[in-house]
């Protein structure tokens, strides 16, 4: 006797019970019933790619006001939509950036340029310029634009400040002129003057570290970077390097951990334990970098330079940043990160403060959870095939401005040639006589204590 | 109060356990109490038979995969812990994409559990009785039910009839050889059109779904919609034969009298590609499901294997005396049916199965051309084949179809494989063999119409709903029809191996940094010669993982424990005169025809001939002729 079985499939199995309910699914993970299941990955790959590419629109928006050249940008402590920011005018305006409005604007706040701007607690805004002079400012919403509002209290300095930053939780401020001062808010003088024994240069910022409050950091014309301890009231350590930083920012989260943004078209983090070398050097902007920030993460920064581009960076991949330009953006003088991490700040000389995205591609407003999936496993996707050829070349190309195309193709042969022509002179002098330096050695000259 | 404790079983006191295991082990290290090992056998031997509550709960307890230790995951014992990369983060990440990618495997191998459905099956009891002694009425008295709809006969007029199903297996699109065409779902009855073309009709194919097909007419090949409404005429393909759709790549095939393969695109309408196969009328068109590559039977008896992105064949192959009538490729599944046991695991694409004019079937291996696996001549003449999704292999001779299956059938023998099942029809000629997808189905072609007939263990009975799913609604067959539009691979993906894609680029040779001489500066070198020279490349060989990095079992394995570097092997590689052209040739088999062996056997033929030449002048046997002038007019 033969026992006989027919395959059959049950309707009742896979359709579903009362009408509105989900039509049952079944799956077989058999890679037989999956055939070019690789090169439908790729495909999908390739149009992840090619979406994040299409969707990469950054720019969000524009807050105007100045009317000349944006110098300085400080976002209050605590807050993700207050902005303040200084002007070569000599104007000083606090936008809310969930509107993109104006909460307070103080015109003519110094003489000449206002070179440093940073938050006091609650609505008090601390300001310095080069006319040589500190206001404390209530920079709580205006009623009108006409009032103009008087300083609560004015610092008189001896000469020209170039940055100003205050303590995490105490009443106390740090200035940077020719030297680094401590400043009481309640008293009208320097409480201490910091500075290298032997230093004779002009100081251009001076930041406090973020965990470690009585920790200073601070840059200088002579190509310096100098750590303080206002407990010990002197300078610790300082560094000279080959050339000048324009901006320095402590890691929120790494509290060693410093990122100078410099002269000679790079950026450095330092280990403060270690100031020998730096841990990372980021490389791409083609001029001077004036200015950088970290995410509040600690996992990202931007930063904007001389070359009309900002860039964002991920912390220990020195290369390929993110690229926004825009034509008519000028030299970016100070760039901010959001609170949220999830926005991006630049003042620049055209006197306008731009709002980008920090991820390009990020959709903007509410996300539901199927398209959350979506998006996740897009990304996982593009980690996955990014070392395919083609994947790779979308997922990294930017179209960049022409004229920074050019500079960075010129700046790449010149260094290029220069590595080679000192290949060939080690080639022709006797063995040993010069060994490479790995370019991270070459970046400190010394360390003085 | 400590009686108590104890008594209650669970929690002891500190102290006294101690004290216990300080006597038990007598080192100075007391066993650790380990969380993340509480689940091993190893700590259930030293503490576990002491911790009532740690082996109590831990049965039951599963801790988060970030605490889990490595070591104790059954999964992932064999995993390579890349011990030679120096960089630790480098490591780290490696592990971890190992790691991950080794317990995705055994959650898949766990989810074959879920399979719910079991295939059908014929179950003798003892040696003396014969599964081909089963008749169809029996199978469908036994099968009962649903799966009794299976066995049909439809009578119809116009002669011999061809047939094909959708990929769900939902659906059936018949012709008739004077123009009778006719689409329908089968299972409910419905039909979607009903055409009398009035002309020659050669073939039929479904499109990407139920909502298109197309037919090879006497002139040219034309689309129609699920209405029957003619889309297009596509007059690039001339005089068609056979049709073939790729559905991961969208393009729709088809060869002709004209001796030509074209391929069109379509969801664009472009011609991807027309080779001309210089071999006369196609007779015979089948393809690979899992490569996307197409066999094309010729009338000179040779069989080719084509891509869209060489002009020539791939493959070329003296497969019978005759024409090629028909041939067809395994998908690979392993035959159940007959009582033996396997489930899944086999290789897809693996066997083609011919048949000639002559009768001949032949079964050949795809990976190795040297000769067929096994052969045998049918009874009955000329005919078709068909495998089956389970591996079980339809040749319809003569008057009958017969039924062969996967392990008898594979094996080299010369006499003709047991049979599983047989049936007579009638009806001559049986132009048209389908199995239907997911179903123990076999639908016959002839001349007084169609029957399906019903083939338990044919079908795979568990079918994934995100690729073919038989109750799919109209909603998710318009979803699917733009996901897979989406995912459309490139034709120039077509190769003989599939799994080149997303494979490691095979490296360069070396060509500046291994010699000195060089004068490239140290910064001009590309990337993996620099390492070289600094002495920090990755020598090691990785012949033996491939991406799931679960490969060493056959990369370890076969070399007798010693295992050669990649330059060692190089280095011994024998080198002789002519040595690699005479392999070569030795390990081509006569009745492959490759152009490369062709001309490598002229050259070699010419050496041969011109070194006689000179052994004979230099014996004195000819005298060789004195250069004239009039030389330079010679061909």
């Amino acid at each position: 006797m033969v026992k006989i079985s027919v395959l059959q499939h049950a309707p009742s199995a896979h359709l579903p019970n009362r009408p509105g309910d989900p039509i049952p699914t079944s799956r077989n993970l058999d890679p037989l019933l999956h055939p070019f299941s690789r090169a439908r990955e790729r495909t999908r790959a390739l149009n992840a790619a090619k979406m994040e590419r299409i969707f990469a629109k950054p720019f969000v928006g524009s807050l105007g006001g100045h009317i000349d050249a944006v110098e300085v940008l400080s976002k209050k402590p605590g807050s993700v939509n207050t902005i303040a920011s200084g002007s070569w005018d000599g104007g000083v305006i606090v936008h809310n950036l969930s509107q993109r409005s104006r909460i307070c604007r103080i015109q003519g706040a110094h003489q000449g340029k206002v070179s440093g701007v940073c938050f006091a607690g609650g609505h008090r805004l601390l300001s310095c310029g080069v006319d040589s002079s500190v206001k404390l400012w209530d920079a709580s919403p205006q009623s009108d634009e006409v009032s103009q509002p008087k300083p609560l209290n004015v610092f008189p300095g001896k000469s020209a400040f170039n940055a100003i930053d205050h303590h995490r939780s105490d009443p106390l401020f740090a200035t940077a002129s020719t030297t680094v001062q401590i400043w009481d808010e309640t008293k009208s003088s320097a409480i201490s003057n910091l500075t290298f024994p032997t230093s004779t240069e002009t100081v251009t910022s001076v930041r406090f570290n973020l965990s470690e409050t009585s920790i200073l950091g601070s840059i200088g014309s002579d190509r310096t970077f100098t750590l303080y301890d206002i407990r010990t009231g002197k300078a610790e350590r300082r560094v000279i390097m080959q050339m000048r930083s324009n901006a320095l920012a402590w890691s929120p989260t790494f509290p060693t951990s410093v990122l100078l943004a410099s002269e000679d078209h790079n950026l450095y983090t330092f280990d403060v334990r270690q100031l020998t070398n730096p841990t990372q050097i980021y490389k791409g902007h083609v001029a001077a970098v004036m200015s950088c920030d970290w995410a509040p993460t600690g996992l990202e920064f931007v930063s904007g330079g001389w070359d009309r581009t900002v860039r964002i960076w991920k912390e220990g991949q020195g290369t390929n940043p993110e690229v926004y330009h825009t034509k008519r953006m000028q030299r970016v003088s100070s760039s901010l990160f959001s609170g949220d991490a999830r926005f991006v700040m630049t003042g620049s000389d055209d006197g306008n403060v731009r709002i980008w995205k920090a991820k390009a591609s990020e959709k903007l407003g509410i996300i539901t959870a199927r398209e959350r999936a979506a998006i996740e496993y897009r990304e996982t996707l593009k980690e996955r095939w990014k070392y395919d050829s083609e994947v790779g070349k979308i997922a990294r190309r930017r179209n960049i401005p022409k004229p920074v195309y050019q500079a960075a193709k010129l700046k790449r042969t010149m260094l290029d040639a220069r590595q080679v022509k000192e290949e060939r002179r080690r080639k022709h002098t006797r063995a040993g006589e010069s060994k490479p330096k790995a370019e991270r050695k070459k970046v400190v000259i010394t360390e003085q204590t | 109060m400590d009686a108590l404790i104890a008594k209650a079983d669970a929690i002891q006191i500190l102290s006294n356990d101690k004290k216990r295991k300080r006597h038990a082990s007598g080192s100075s290290h007391p066993p650790k109490y380990n969380q993340a090992k509480a689940s091993s056998s190893k700590t259930s031997k030293s503490a576990g038979g002491q911790d009532k509550t740690l082996t109590s709960v831990a049965a039951r307890t599963a801790l988060p995969k970030s605490l889990r230790n490595a070591d104790d995951d059954p999964a992932l014992e064999g995993v390579s812990s890349h011990s030679h990369i120096k960089n630790l983060k480098l490591r780290a990440q490696l592990n971890r994409t190992a790691q991950h990618a080794a317990r995705a495997k055994s959650m898949r191998d766990d989810a074959e559990l879920l399979l719910t459905n079991d295939g059908g099956r014929l179950h003798v009891e003892n040696d003396m009785e014969r599964t081909w002694r089963v008749g169809q009425d029996e199978i469908a008295q036994g099968a009962g039910g649903e799966a009794a709809k299976g066995r049909k006969e439809w009578r119809l007029d116009g002669g011999p009839y061809r047939c094909r199903y959708t990929r769900n297996g939902r659906h059936m699109a018949i012709v008739g050889k004077s123009g009778h065409v006719a689409t329908f779902d089968w299972q409910t009855g419905t039909m979607h059109s009903e055409l009398q073309l009035q002309e020659t009709c050669r073939d039929i194919t479904f499109l990407h779904d139920h909502s298109f097909y197309a037919v090879a007419q006497k002139k040219y090949a034309f689309i129609y919609d699920r209405d029957g409404v003619e889309i297009h005429r596509l007059k690039s393909h001339i005089e068609p034969t056979r049709l073939e759709f790729l559905p991961f790549h969208w393009l729709l095939a088809s060869v002709g009298n004209n001796s030509s393969l074209t391929y069109q695109d379509t969801s664009t309408g472009a011609i991807v590609a027309t080779h001309r196969t210089k071999l006369g009328p196609t007779v015979s068109l089948g393809q690979n499901p899992h490569t996307g590559v197409l066999c094309l039977g010729h009338t000179n008896g040779q069989v080719t294997l084509w891509t869209p992105n060489l002009p020539h064949p791939a493959v070329q192959l003296l497969a019978h005396v005759g024409p090629v009538v028909s041939l067809s490729v395994d998908p690979g599944g392993s035959f159940a049916g007959s009582g033996s046991t396997g489930v899944g695991g086999g290789e897809g694409g693996r066997y083609l199965a011919t048949m000639g004019q002559d009768g001949m079937v032949k079964v050949w291996d795809c990976r190795n051309w040297k000769g067929e696996v096994r052969s045998w001549r049918a009874r009955g003449g000329p005919g078709e084949v068909e495998w089956s999704a389970r591996g079980a292999l339809a040749v319809a001779t003569g008057g009958s179809v017969n039924i062969y299956t996967k392990p008898t059938l594979t094996t080299s023998n010369s006499a003709p494989p047991p049979l599983y099942l047989t049936h007579p029809v009638p009806s001559r000629p049986l132009s048209g063999l389908r199995f239907c997808p997911y179903t123990d189905v076999l639908t016959i072609g002839h001349s007084a119409g169609l029957s399906s007939i019903l083939v338990p263990g044919a079908g795979e009975p568990n079918f994934d709903s995100s690729e073919a799913d038989p109750f799919e609604r109209s909603k998710a067959r318009r979803e699917r029809e733009v996901r897979t539009l989406l995912e459309k691979v490139a034709p120039d993906a077509i190769t003989l191996d599939p799994d080149t894609i997303g494979r490691m680029a095979t490296e360069k040779k070396l060509t500046t940094a291994v010699n000195e001489t060089h004068d490239i500066p140290f910064l001009k070198l590309p990337r993996m010669e620099r390492l070289r020279v600094q002495g920090r490349a990755d020598e090691t060989d990785m012949d033996g993982m491939d991406e799931d990095g679960n490969g060493e079992e056959n990369g370890e394995g076969g070399a007798n424990g010693k295992k050669q570097s990649r330059e060692e092997r190089e280095k011994r590689k024998q080198r002789g005169k002519g040595k690699s052209l005479k392999r070569y040739l030795r390990k081509q088999r006569k009745n492959v025809v490759d152009p490369t062996a062709v001309a490598i056997r002229a050259k070699l033929d010419k050496q041969r001939a011109e070194k006689q030449l000179a052994r004979k002048i230099e014996k004195g046997e000819i005298v060789p002729r004195k250069p004239s002038a009039l030389d330079r007019f010679r061909k």
